[in-house]
């Protein structure tokens, strides 16, 4: 059975594609498919800090385009999650050493490898972006509920829908649903009105993304993270599944219901 | 109104009182529609002025109630340009006022779930 590649991209930077990648990789993973997460921000690698896979690199992308080692070397597999492995990308060089076409053929050579390749585009929309694209059956745009990482998400887009790019779809991270009650926050309707294509998950801010970052542990592995569970919904549609959006709203605790009976004293 | 206020020509800091995230709707909807046509905004208010000036050299006309629209649709691209005219003063016929007849409202349509989106300059 053929592979399938995903690739994450958005415009923006810093609005989630390397976490994101990692943690629905590791979601897909879970639930029993061969996944490789692959770093194409050569240059500026982030996706193996995030994975905590950082002191596991031998080869990476570079290496593998350039013909210093066979694809498979290149793979790491991750000794913590098991059908999950990742292509680093390189460190020292950058988005020049990887061409679309190389990109199409490593995309090529890993189809027969695993079930389902997380391709983590740079920002941007130039060679890297266009390394990242190049070999993708679907896309996903990540955009945060702001003007400008909409912006750049509208016209990702629209050189996607240029380049005839069939399944393009949007991913709304750090969801803040207190700002969104009060008006201040666009919410996900607002989103896909602008943006004008279909949704494929939403995640909400989520203060374990900090603390997994910095243990190198991913959320989709946490049953108590918000954000995780919403990386493992996502991760069952790309399966097919239906599954419904996540309420994002927090029932109150016991401490705000007691600081709400006080206001009333 | 403060005379300090009175002094700036734009609104103060913090007074417009909208829901800011309809604010940030309807900018963003604007400069979309600007950035996927390749045209900048600024380009299109100077094109305006140009055409003004043009037209104000052959006819009469009231500069103030000019107005420059860039409208884009699924269907299709417009420049329009709405120009009144000061012409020499003709008796003009007015429509007789309708008998009392009903005004409908007419109710917005629902939008379809999926819209196509403009075409990109590109």
């Amino acid at each position: 059975m053929a592979g399938h590649v995903i690739t994450v991209t958005s415009g923006k930077g810093g609005v989630g594609k390397t976490t994101f990648s990692a943690n629905v990789s590791a979601a897909l993973a879970m639930q029993g498919k061969k996944t490789i997460a692959v770093d194409t921000d050569v240059g500026l690698r982030n996706l193996d800090i995030i994975m905590g896979l950082e002191n596991r690199i031998v080869y990476d992308l570079v290496d593998v385009v350039e013909g210093r080692c066979q694809l498979r070397k290149a793979c790491i597999r991750d000794k913590r999650i098991d059908k999950l492995h990742l292509l680093p990308a390189a460190q020292t060089r950058d988005k020049t050493a990887v061409s679309p076409d190389s990109m199409e053929k490593v995309c090529a050579e890993l189809r027969h490898l695993f079930d389902y390749i997380i391709i983590d585009s740079p920002a941007g929309i130039e060679r890297g972006f266009q390394n990242a694209v190049a070999g993708a059956d679907e896309v996903v745009i990540i955009s945060t509920p702001h003007v400008s990482s909409i912006r750049d998400a509208d016209r990702v887009v629209g050189l996607l829908e240029a380049a005839e790019k069939q399944c393009i779809r949007l991913v709304a991270n750090r969801l803040q649903i207190e700002l969104v009650k009060r008006g201040d926050m666009l919410d996900i309707a607002d989103m896909l009105d602008i943006l004008s294509i279909d949704l494929l998950g939403v995640i909400p801010e989520d203060e374990y993304i900090v603390i997994s970052g910095n243990r190198g542990e991913l959320a989709s592995a946490n049953p108590d993270s918000k954000a995780g569970k919403a990386y493992q919904n996502i991760a069952r549609r790309i399966l097919g599944e239906d599954v419904p959006l996540m309420a994002l709203d927090e029932s109150k605790g016991l401490f705000k219901r007691l600081t709400g009976l006080f206001k009333h004293a | 109104m403060s005379i300090i206020t009175k002094l700036f020509r734009y609104r103060p800091l913090g007074s417009d009182t909208r829901a800011s995230k309809n604010v940030a709707k309807e900018r963003l909807k604007l400069a979309l529609t600007y950035d996927r046509s390749g045209l900048a905004r600024g380009a299109i208010e100077q094109l305006g002025d140009e055409i003004i000036r043009l037209i104000a050299k052959h006819l009469e006309i009231n500069e103030e109630d000019v107005q420059i629209n860039f409208d884009r649709t699924t269907e299709s691209d417009k420049l329009t340009a709405s120009i009144p005219l000061n012409i020499v003063q003709r008796p003009r016929v007015t429509a007789e006022p309708a008998p009392a007849a009903q005004k409908s409202q007419r109710t917005k349509k629902s939008h379809s779930k999926r819209r196509r989106r403009p075409r990109h300059a590109h």
